[in-house]
């Protein structure tokens, strides 16, 4: 440090510079994805090879997932035609989920989703996803009807009012749904690595200063809790509104 | 809460955001070539306006 | 540090329209428990609460980009 003070964590903590060799696919966030992918699939791999009528301790964590993701997601919202969007629903629950709780699991200690390439991706997999749905079932033309088109309003209001859920539905909703997954993670894992520098740099200064130290580094535990639910609950709003708009597509008319 | 008011939660969060990008947009544009600065200010209350009308349109009126 | 004071204007002023979004909330699902049956003439009362709450927050995030 070339002048003394306090420096406070910024975007340039997330950027990582590759682990070995020269490749971008190298850096610590891609890699931890590429574990997530290994994990998730090893244990629900493990958890359904020896499916019984008694189910192992293994078994029923994993089949409590599923039907969390079955029945609370894809049922409650979907409806009937829920079935075919469960494998879909549930990739996308349990990558998300795992990715974010790598920000608190101790030596990973980085939510992959806090790069706001991976919820980008994930969004312009699900935008195709549910768009295609709808065209299908739909048909293009009635489609973009039914959006811009209301019954019910006066019609020099359509001016207005066209533009407007033609905008929502081609570029607010994918973006708000990939910036909230990205901000809540960023904005979480800013806040511990705050609290966590922050002790360690009260630790190396004046002896009374030292108990302020102690309490940073509880509130960065504390913290780590109040995160986990946070990393649980944005992957649970995420698949949930996946569902919803999906359903939506699937709707008569909305 | 329910999915439904989940739902109707981000729809109406999506519409305010598309109303004021939407008309805040046109309205830089029409100041950037008119070398005015007011019609940022209009566009704002056009783009309001417009999404609280749709708002009542779609989740308030209907349900009555 | 460095950066720009209109988005710690907009962080100042998305406390009032974050406190009253969960005072609203607040009062709808007290009121929904209370009286499950209100819930159709509630639900309509909470939403506009809410769009009128929430124009402010977005409000204040466009000025904070358009005001130099």
């Amino acid at each position: 440090m070339s002048q003394p003070g306090f420096e406070p964590p910024g975007s340039g903590d997330f950027v990582f510079t590759p682990i070995f060799g020269n490749s971008i696919l190298a850096t610590k966030p891609v890699l931890l994805l590429f574990f997530s992918v290994i994990l998730i699939s090893t244990f629900f791999i493990i958890s359904s090879r020896k499916a019984a009528v008694v189910p192992s301790k293994l078994q029923f964590a994993g089949e409590s997932i599923y039907g969390f993701v079955r029945d609370g997601i894809g049922k409650d919202v979907i409806g009937h035609e829920f079935q075919r969007f469960v494998p879909f629903l549930f990739t996308i629950f349990t990558f998300i989920l795992t990715n974010n709780l790598f920000g608190i699991i101790p030596l990973m200690q980085f939510p992959t989703m806090s790069h706001i390439g991976f919820p980008v991706s994930i969004t312009i997999f699900v935008y195709l996803v549910y768009h295609y749905v709808a065209i299908k079932k739909h048909g293009l033309g009635k489609y973009l009807k039914d959006m811009c088109f209301m019954p019910g309003i006066p019609k020099p209001m359509y001016v207005l009012l066209a533009p407007l859920e033609f905008l929502t539905y081609f570029a607010i909703r994918p973006l708000t749904l990939a910036m909230r997954l990205f901000g809540n993670m960023f904005a979480g894992h800013l806040l511990l690595m705050l609290f966590t520098l922050g002790g360690e740099y009260l630790l190396g200064s004046a002896w009374f200063l030292k108990i302020f130290s102690a309490i940073s580094f509880s509130l960065a535990i504390g913290l780590s809790f109040f995160e986990m639910g946070i990393q649980c609950l944005q992957a649970y709003i995420f698949t949930l509104l996946v569902a919803l708009y999906i359903a939506g597509a699937l709707a008569d008319e909305h | 809460m329910s999915s439904s008011e989940e739902s109707a939660f981000w729809t109406i969060l999506s519409y305010l955001i598309a109303g004021l990008i939407l008309w805040c947009g046109i309205g830089l544009l029409v100041d950037h070539f008119l070398k005015t600065n007011f019609f940022v200010l209009i566009g704002m209350a056009i783009g309001l306006g417009s999404s609280l009308y749709l708002i009542w349109v779609r989740f308030i009126r209907i349900e009555r | 540090m460095t950066g720009t004071l209109s988005i710690v204007g907009f962080g100042l002023s998305t406390i009032g329209p974050g406190t009253a979004t969960g005072l609203i909330f607040a009062a709808y699902i007290s009121g929904v428990a209370r009286q499950p049956e209100a819930r159709s003439i509630l639900q309509p009362i909470a939403f506009l609460g809410f769009a009128l709450a929430e124009a402010l927050a977005i409000f204040g995030l466009v000025l904070a980009f358009v005001l130099k």
